[in-house]
């Protein structure tokens, strides 16, 4: 919705051109660690998407936006859990266009809880869709039309309190009532994958979400994966590449990038960690405890965190998941044992 | 699509679908399809949920109880069924409790992995069967909210209790086979007025839904910690089973308007010790059943060695 965005005039990195031979988005390495990329394209006042749902989410490079201080974000997005919360109660975000908000089974979002109905630590403007209704933004903004029709949310009070959607009769004659769901591109979307090549071809295994509508929807793309490989090991499977290097504009390597979430493939999600941040953001003044304790440089983060538990959490991953990653890595990192490899074709 | 399984979902007073007593449970215990003497309200509505869920349906579920319902049915007296999870992932056999909608337990042995998109394009073009969804509020015609409670002077904008919002609710309740609403029972929920509409249920009653061009048949179930409801053919919610220990009286002051209650309301079949059982294997940590505090204390060791070891239990089956 980069009308609003227009409207409100905030500074923003430059529209992207598209994936030309020479423009920015060429074959290039484009390379780069999380603090520079938070830096050049999470400004102030950007509307921002975020990769992955309760797994798989960029919850580095959020914790980066936090620690960065970045201020009045729009979250134009689907349904988002922790990072979410964290940037609510660190007072990043000023609106949000999604689908649902919570922290886990076990904790609310209670940073949104308090910005929503208390304004502290000032007040989240929220705008509902329903979760079709969220992949629609971004199909709509990924093909570049000014809307999508949908059967879903007619007869709802969605369209009532989001002026963006407009319920119409099927200008063709069917009778039917249509939700018009209105495209999204974001500024930026931030993705974490488990792995990519230096261009930014992304290969994502397990489930999607939608991260390859969010990827295209959006001006700038921000990839974190678990690691940046050869381009070679993306051609071995380029049936996963569920993101192309074209639509991207800087890969930043950061291992254990979803924490406290799942990657599919390479470890589990640390239900513990996240059920003491849903104990701690209960209280504001233990939130910024909570904060000041945890929002640091990712390899600062995953020192605190432990070399131990990451390694449990990857062999709790390996239990239920052996996933072709790991033919990728034993097949090009062969001194690579972190993970007690099995050989190539292991599956 | 199985026009079985919906029909059990349809009409008024219909008991719960009966347990098959050559179900094989995945966990050894003794005497396992006699009556459990000793499970929790959170853990009969789970299973009793579970049942909704035919063999061999497309069954679209969400996160929490819906997830350890759809997980329990799978483990039970419905293998074949397949569960679906807006995220993307189709068909999986989770060894476990399903933490959040990405949860990667939900890839074990699935059969598509794609994204929401194509999940939604699915379920609105009706390829499933029953949808289960959780509300905060509930009207007499199946209506839902899970965005807000406004409170006597709130707002959309500055509501009392902001709630976590639509998920996939809307779209399962419009376009989904039938649904299956699953909720505490609290006269505050039971309301005559919803602060929000966020999914539509049977919208004023009548053929409202037809004229509003649904595909989906609707809400066809809330099950709550006392009672089941169903729906009668104007689409109004009907008493139709009471869980053991609740009284229709108890039930009728848990709602806010003047209850339909069928002729011969039921009781609800009270869990087998092999489905107890099963679902405590699914969820060791008490996760989602919260019978004890032992999620919010168990330290990292402890729960990681604790959660692999059921994993195996199921995963060995």
């Amino acid at each position: 919705m980069s009308q609003t965005d227009d409207e409100t005039g905030h500074d923003r990195a430059p529209r992207k051109p598209t994936g030309t031979a020479t423009g920015p988005r060429s074959r290039r390495d484009k390379t780069t660690d999380l603090e520079t990329a938070v830096a050049a394209y999470v400004t102030d006042g950007a509307s921002v998407a975020f990769g992955g749902m309760g797994g798989r989410d960029p919850e580095a490079a959020a914790r980066e936006i936090v620690r960065q201080e970045v201020s009045g974000l729009r979250v134009v997005d689907d349904a988002r859990t922790t990072l979410f919360d964290v940037m609510v109660g660190a007072g990043c975000v000023d609106e949000y266009v999604g689908s649902w908000v919570g922290t886990s089974l076990i904790s609310q979002g209670f940073n949104v809880r308090r910005a929503v109905e208390d304004a502290v630590p000032h007040h989240l403007a929220m705008r509902d869709v329903s979760n079709f209704g969220a992949s629609l933004l971004f199909l709509a903004g990924a093909m570049d039309v000014p809307f999508v029709p949908t059967r879903s949310m007619v007869e709802t009070d969605i369209p009532a309190h989001n002026p963006e959607i407009e319920v119409i009769e099927d200008p063709l004659g069917s009778g039917d009532d249509l939700a018009l769901v209105p495209a999204a591109q974001p500024d930026v979307a931030l993705i974490h994958v488990q792995r990519a090549d230096p261009m930014g071809n992304a290969q994502i295994w397990g489930n999607v979400v939608n991260d390859h509508l969010k990827a295209r929807a959006a001006d700038n793309v921000v990839l974190t994966c678990e690691e940046v490989v050869p381009t070679e090991t993306i051609r071995r499977h380029p049936e996963v590449t569920r993101i192309p290097g074209y639509a991207v504009d800087a890969v930043v390597e950061v291992p254990f990038g979803s924490h406290p979430w799942h990657c599919y493939g390479y470890y589990y999600a640390d239900l513990p960690f996240y059920r003491e941040y849903g104990q701690q953001s209960r209280d504001r003044e233990d939130f910024l405890a909570w904060a000041d304790e945890w929002i640091l440089p990712h390899d600062e983060y995953r020192e605190k965190i432990g070399a131990d538990r990451l390694a449990t959490l990857q062999e709790m991953e390996a239990q239920i998941n052996d996933v072709p990653p790991v033919v990728g890595r034993s097949a090009d990192r062969r001194d690579d044992g972190a993970r007690g490899a099995p050989g190539e074709g292991g599956r | 699509m199985s026009d079985d399984g919906r029909a059990t979902g349809q009409g008024t007073g219909d008991a719960p679908v009966t347990q098959p007593a050559d179900v094989e449970y995945p966990v050894a215990v003794e005497r396992p399809h006699e009556p459990a003497d000793d499970y929790s309200l959170t853990e009969l509505l789970a299973v009793t949920a579970a049942k909704e869920i035919a063999d061999g349906e497309l069954a679209f579920i969400g996160v929490g109880m819906s997830l350890i319902s759809g997980v329990l049915a799978k483990h039970t007296h419905a293998p074949d069924c397949q569960l679906v999870t807006e995220s993307g992932y189709v068909g999986a056999c989770p060894p476990g409790v399903v933490q959040s909608i990405s949860d990667t337990v939900l890839g074990v042995d699935a059969l598509v992995a794609t994204n929401q998109l194509q999940i939604f394009t699915d379920n609105q073009r009706g390829l499933f069967d029953v949808g289960i969804i959780g509300a905060g509020q509930i009207d007499r015609y199946g209506n839902t909210n899970s965005t807000v409670v406004t409170g006597d002077d709130g707002t959309y904008e500055r509501p009392k209790v902001r709630l976590p919002g639509a998920g996939g609710s809307t779209d399962i309740m419009t376009s989904c086979g039938r649904s299956i609403v699953m909720m505490r029972q609290q006269r505050r929920a039971f309301t005559t007025e919803l602060d929000y509409r966020t999914a539509p249920g049977h919208l004023d009653g009548g053929d409202d839904r037809d004229a509003a061009g649904f595909r989906g048949d609707g809400p066809s179930a809330v099950i709550t910690d006392m009672a089941v409801f169903r729906f009668d053919d104007d689409g109004e919610m009907v008493l139709s089973a009471t869980h053991p220990g609740v009284d229709v009286d108890d039930v009728r002051e848990a709602v806010q308007w003047d209850l339909r209650v069928a002729d011969d309301v039921a009781r609800t079949t009270v869990p087998t010790r092999g489905e107890i059982a099963t679902l405590r294997t699914i969820d060791p940590t008490d996760t989602v059943l919260r019978g004890s505090d032992y999620v919010y204390e168990v330290g990292f060791d402890e729960w990681s060695e604790r959660v692999m070891e059921h994993w195996k239990t199921l995963q060995d089956q």
